[in-house]
């Protein structure tokens, strides 16, 4: 059995309880073991803009705490992911850095020694379970669903600390959508950004990035949005709304969170994923 | 039974009674009373600090206000009319905004105090008193994003805004258009500074192909980019290779910044131009921070 150490981040616990509820039951389902770490704290991305070491200590605690239990990390949220991989690669990189680090860490007995790998769930299922494992756990395959995957800037970008696929032409999340027996469109804005960054500093600039995305995800024929990050989620989830109900408008393109997706292919029931907590429903498949 | 519920009502009543003390001071003044009581019953046994998210940034950042169980402490100076000085409040506002606002405070209290919710309240005073907030132009705000209209009492806009210009007025290079820039001597300390996360020197190889600018989503928003932006990407690279501290921080650019990466992603040279832009954005909040 696989196993990893769950990392939830702040935002899934209290705001999206459905990606870590769907998340744990495809992964008991295809063999992966979950570990809590009750003691994880902030992945330290929001604290980038303001100052890069707090940033970095904060993330490197997090990794030495999954050291000290000698388990891999999987996370669910891209930003969280971005923040981990970064900080992961400066300490294993720079030595100097991982001493400043560790000088902080040691009051609490958890030095990092850079004996761990972080991955996304994305990666987590295509590498570590694989395609066809997958394949053949699936009972209700989607027929005439069309899917457009959304990226999330963190699974690709930047490629040389990221590596989950290819920057340019990545494959793994319309592969992962198309087992499920939907079909993954083409679409233009597929690996650009979802606004959520910018929420809160710069509404304006941050809801309009989000319209950009869910018109061309429209027009290019999707039923569903579908996304693998915390940010991602809650942008085309609740803040769709919020800007629909502001504009008085009633064509959302509703999103949908991987797991959940693929949950419902195998024959799990929409209650326990979730489906009912998402902000914008999901009538045609989660009924 | 009954004698534990009215020895109940008789303790709300004297801690109401208690707490009544705190109406005088415009803290005190500006919470409801249920807050007010809240603060009273408090032990400080500091459960919320040990479970707060962000409690290991008072490792990098040395304010005691992160600390939740600390806060409570300079909150309840505030409310019972305690002159704290204006250090002691800036300190306390820095504090009450550096938090993900993941209610595990909430959740661990074992007294019931709806700790977020007090820290929502006091975020919105503090920062209404007008006194800029670094940290509001960063991802923090993205709970006071979601909660605009709902939880956000007066001007939304403002503490970004002032934010913004508290930046900018630190910048004066920026406004004089006209100006003749001076590359000699080089902003040494400026320069020598930009190696915070040893993954932003590079900018120095730029060779101004403008790859950066054109592949940046936010600059491909605006019909003028520069009226609404500032200096662009590659520019920003530009200004931080001649050390023109001003012009490497003065521009909206950086806090408009979505951190997708594109730029970085794309550069022939190699430049991590998104690793630049954040280096950047660390100075300014540190030159602006001393200035005061």
């Amino acid at each position: 059995m696989m196993k990893f150490a769950l990392f939830l981040g702040c935002q899934i616990p209290i705001r999206l309880k459905q990606y870590e509820t769907s998340s744990r039951l495809v992964s008991e389902r295809l063999g992966l073991e979950l570990i809590d770490i009750e003691e994880f704290n902030c992945c330290g991305y929001p604290l980038r803009n303001i100052d890069f070491k707090t940033f970095l200590l904060a993330s490197a605690r997090n990794l030495a705490l999954a050291e000290t239990k000698k388990l891999n990390v999987m996370t669910l949220c891209q930003c969280c992911y971005g923040a981990l991989k970064k900080a992961d690669f400066l300490l294993k990189e720079n030595l100097s850095l991982r001493k400043e680090v560790n000088a902080v860490l040691q009051q609490e007995g958890i030095p990092y020694e850079g004996k761990i790998e972080v991955k996304h769930l994305l990666s987590v299922l295509d590498q570590e379970v694989g395609v066809e494992a997958i394949r053949k756990r699936i009972e209700k395959p989607f027929q005439g669903l069309k899917i457009a995957a959304h990226y999330g800037c963190h699974a690709l970008r930047p490629s040389q600390i990221v590596r989950v696929d290819d920057p340019g032409n990545p494959s793994i999340f319309e592969r992962l959508v198309n087992v499920t027996g939907a079909e993954s469109i083409d679409w233009l804005m597929r690996l650009e950004c979802c606004g959520a960054p910018l929420l809160g500093s710069h509404d304006e600039l941050s809801t309009e990035m989000t319209l950009k995305k869910l018109n061309n995800g429209r027009e290019s024929g999707a039923n569903y949005l579908c996304t693998a990050c915390t940010y991602c989620q809650i942008q085309f989830d609740t803040v769709q709304q919020m800007i629909l109900s502001q504009q008085g408008s009633n064509s959302p393109l509703p999103s949908l969170l991987y797991p959940q997706l693929l949950g419902l292919s195998m024959g799990i029931s929409p209650e326990p994923l979730g489906l009912k907590m998402n902000k914008i429903p999901i009538r045609e498949i989660g009924s | 039974m009954n004698v534990s519920l009215s020895s109940k009502v008789l303790h709300w009543c004297k801690t109401l009674i208690h707490s009544r003390r705190f109406s005088k001071s415009w803290m005190g003044k500006s919470l409801s009373m249920i807050q007010l009581m809240e603060l009273d019953a408090c032990t400080h046994c500091a459960m919320c600090t040990s479970h707060c998210s962000v409690a290991i940034a008072f490792e990098g950042i040395p304010n005691i206000n992160i600390l939740p169980s600390e806060k409570v402490g300079s909150i309840k100076a505030l409310a019972s009319g305690s002159p704290l000085t204006e250090q002691e409040i800036r300190e306390l506002q820095e504090g009450v905004y550096l938090c993900t606002n993941c209610y595990r405070c909430t959740v661990v209290c074992p007294v019931g105090i709806n700790l977020q919710n007090l820290w929502i309240k006091v975020r919105e005073l503090l920062l209404h008193r007008g006194v800029p907030e670094l940290s509001v132009l960063s991802p923090l705000s993205y709970y006071r994003g979601l909660m605009k209209g709902e939880t956000v009492a007066g001007d939304y806009e403002e503490p970004l805004t002032q934010a913004r210009e508290a930046i900018s007025a630190q910048c004066g290079l920026m406004k004089k258009k006209d100006e003749v820039l001076h590359l000699i001597p080089v902003d040494e300390k400026f320069k020598g500074g930009l190696d915070l996360s040893a993954q932003a020197k590079n900018f120095s190889v730029c060779f101004g192909c403008q790859t950066c600018t054109t592949v940046c989503p936010v600059v491909g928003h605006y019909e003028n980019p520069q009226e609404v932006l500032g200096l662009l990407p590659h520019q920003i690279m530009h200004a931080a290779g001649l050390g023109l501290r001003d012009l490497a921080l003065g521009s909206n650019m950086l806090w408009d910044c979505l951190t997708c990466y594109q730029c970085q992603e794309q550069c022939p040279r190699g430049v991590s131009v998104t690793d630049v832009l954040y280096e950047l954005k660390n100075l300014a909040v540190r030159y602006t921070k001393e200035k005061r």
